[in-house]
């Protein structure tokens, strides 16, 4: 079987902007994390389609703005995480909780702004839906439901998992030089860990490719609902939550001691949430990795990197550096995937032969069948 | 005849065992081996025959789990009732108005600014410098050529690497790892590793 994704895909910027546009400007995209959010005035600020965004806690209620001071576009929150006022430090406006002007230092005798027209100035706001402790965040003016997006099963797997994260959160960027898709393309590969981590992540877990006939023989098939309701329906089965894999040999580990336990099977789970979210917890519910891969340009990708521990019984000393053992781990995983998409991404060109598929690839055909009705027509989602 | 045990793993563990050796002929220097196991735990069995009161004791073992470790094991001795001492190579620099906790280790060729403080279980390793007024607090560990500027204050586990320089009067906050080779010339948010394997810093959010 010919693949559908032509190398343009990867490599075309026109084709970049457009995937910007009709998919990362619609759907909804992983935005943060809850728990980083435990207080008044906690904020985190990430960049998403190229717009600066704020993510803050107001009293309890959580609001994502532009982070762009309506006065001089100065950033208004300049870290990555923290803790301060929605004032801008640039001038000192001050922002409320609904986006609105709270305060212009001066005034009456600097700007000469009126109150009625302080009053309609607001900071462009963005939906925000939480799910558990994952929060997500939709730049389109008119979100469709995070319902239309995740099925039942996602939602609630990862409500209940998340419910459970701890709020100490370990957090690096890996700058990767290849096309987002190629890493989800990797991640629904079941085939590729017994050769690209046979060292690592294979020596612990058995990933064997399987193939649905079903859904490869549909696959092969034109999309036949190309309405945005039918568009999105069919994204819905892109994304999944499972266990996937019975760990081989489930080791006790002196952490486990001080948190608790999601779930009670010592199995490998896995959440995608399409396009560019995945979660994984290695151990049987003591600790999740989640992935966020953040599309720069067409061949480069920024990968945000996780890691916590479900909810701590209580406070140990070493919670930091049991964290860094995590990230190390999984470096080794993460640096193998990074090499062999880097390679990949590396000898595409124009006039690279159409990628072979085979049957158990469905999945991705799936998707890329989707991918490709919406990037060469007019249909959105 | 007074007893110096040696314990732990590693090269801190030889190089105090063979200066003790040398600068305490009159004592009797034992090493004795312990570093965990696949479960992560130390088999103490090794002293149980050694009576706390015949002797003083030095817990040797590398920076492993930020250096959570060597503090465990410090810690199990601790409760065996041994007394810990600091150990300080002959070479080393040290001004007499320096304060060198139990069980620090002070590296040969190291040299201590006047009125430096070395917290209990940090390690400085051979030819690092510090500056007048640095502190180091505990369970630290500095790796061979590290520089410390003046008034510096390095919080507890942290590791600097070898190449890390830190300015004067900087603050390192507590579990830190500097191991880019640079200067370290602003204050560092505890739990930030600079690692080279890492293109970012890894930096640890919330409680």
């Amino acid at each position: 079987m010919r693949s559908r994704m032509h190398p343009r895909y990867y490599l075309s910027q026109e084709i970049f902007e457009r995937e910007q546009k009709k998919i990362f400007r619609k759907v909804w995209l992983f935005a943060g994390l809850k728990t980083l959010l435990p207080k008044h005035n906690s904020f985190i600020t990430r960049k998403i389609c190229g717009i600066p965004i704020v993510i803050q806690n107001f009293d309890g209620h959580i609001r994502a703005f532009e982070n762009v001071c309506l006065h001089r576009n100065s950033l208004i929150q300049t870290e990555a995480i923290g803790c301060r006022p929605l004032a801008c430090p640039y001038h000192a406006w001050l922002y409320g909780e609904n986006g609105e002007v709270k305060n212009i230092p001066d005034c009456r005798s600097a700007y000469l702004i009126s109150k009625a027209e302080q009053q309609k100035m607001k900071l462009r706001e963005f939906a925000l839906h939480a799910i558990g402790n994952v929060l997500f965040i939709n730049l389109s003016e008119n979100p469709f439901p995070i319902e239309e997006q995740l099925q039942p099963h996602v939602i609630e797997m990862l409500e209940s998992s998340s419910n459970m994260y701890d709020s100490e959160v370990m957090l690096t960027t890996f700058h990767c030089k290849f096309n987002w898709k190629l890493a989800y393309e990797n991640l629904r590969d079941a085939n590729h860990p017994r050769y690209v981590h046979r060292s690592s992540l294979a020596k612990d877990v058995t990933f064997l490719p399987f193939v649905n006939t079903e859904c490869a023989a549909e696959g092969l098939q034109p999309l036949s609902a190309t309405s945005p309701s039918g568009l999105r329906a069919e994204m819905k089965r892109f994304s999944m939550a499972a266990a996937e894999a019975k760990l081989l040999n489930p080791k006790r580990l002196p952490f486990h001691d001080f948190v608790e336990r999601w779930g009670t099977d010592d199995s490998y789970y896995n959440w995608l949430s399409y396009p560019n979210m995945h979660i994984a917890c290695s151990n049987g519910g003591y600790s999740f990795t989640l992935e966020h891969h953040i599309p720069l340009a067409p061949d480069r990708t920024d990968l945000e990197i996780y890691w916590f521990t479900t909810r701590k019984k209580k406070q140990y000393a070493f919670s930091s550096w049991n964290l860094l053992s995590h990230m190390h781990g999984s470096r080794l995983v993460t640096g193998e995937d990074i090499e062999i998409m880097e390679k990949v991404q590396a000898a595409l060109h124009a006039d690279a032969p159409m990628p072979t598929q085979g049957a158990y690839e469905f999945q991705n055909r799936l998707v890329e069948r989707w991918y490709t009705t919406l990037m060469d027509t007019e249909h959105e989602i | 005849m007074k007893s110096r045990w040696v314990v732990g793993g590693g090269v801190c563990l030889d190089q105090v065992y063979d200066t003790w050796g040398r600068t305490y002929p009159q004592d009797s220097v034992q090493r004795i081996e312990l570093v965990p196991g696949d479960d992560y735990t130390f088999d103490l069995g090794a002293l149980d025959a050694l009576d706390p009161a015949q002797g003083a004791m030095f817990v040797a073992l590398d920076e492993r789990f930020g250096n959570f470790k060597r503090m465990e094991l410090m810690q199990a001795v601790m409760e065996r009732g041994f007394r810990l001492e600091s150990f300080v190579s002959p070479s080393a620099i040290v001004p007499t108005n320096t304060i060198i906790g139990p069980n620090a280790f002070i590296g040969e060729g190291t040299v201590l600014g006047t009125g430096c403080r070395v917290d209990f279980n940090a390690v400085v390793r051979d030819g690092v410098r510090l500056g007048a007024g640095a502190h180091l607090r505990s369970s630290c560990w500095l790796e061979t050529g590290v520089l410390v500027g003046d008034g510096a204050d390095i919080g507890a586990h942290c590791i600097l690497r070898m190449g890390a320089i830190v300015a004067p009067r900087v603050k390192i906050g507590k579990h830190c790892e500097l191991g880019w080779a640079r200067l370290y010339d602003r204050d560092v948010a505890a739990r930030t590793i600079f690692d080279t394997r890492y293109p970012e810093p890894i930096c640890v959010y919330g409680d």
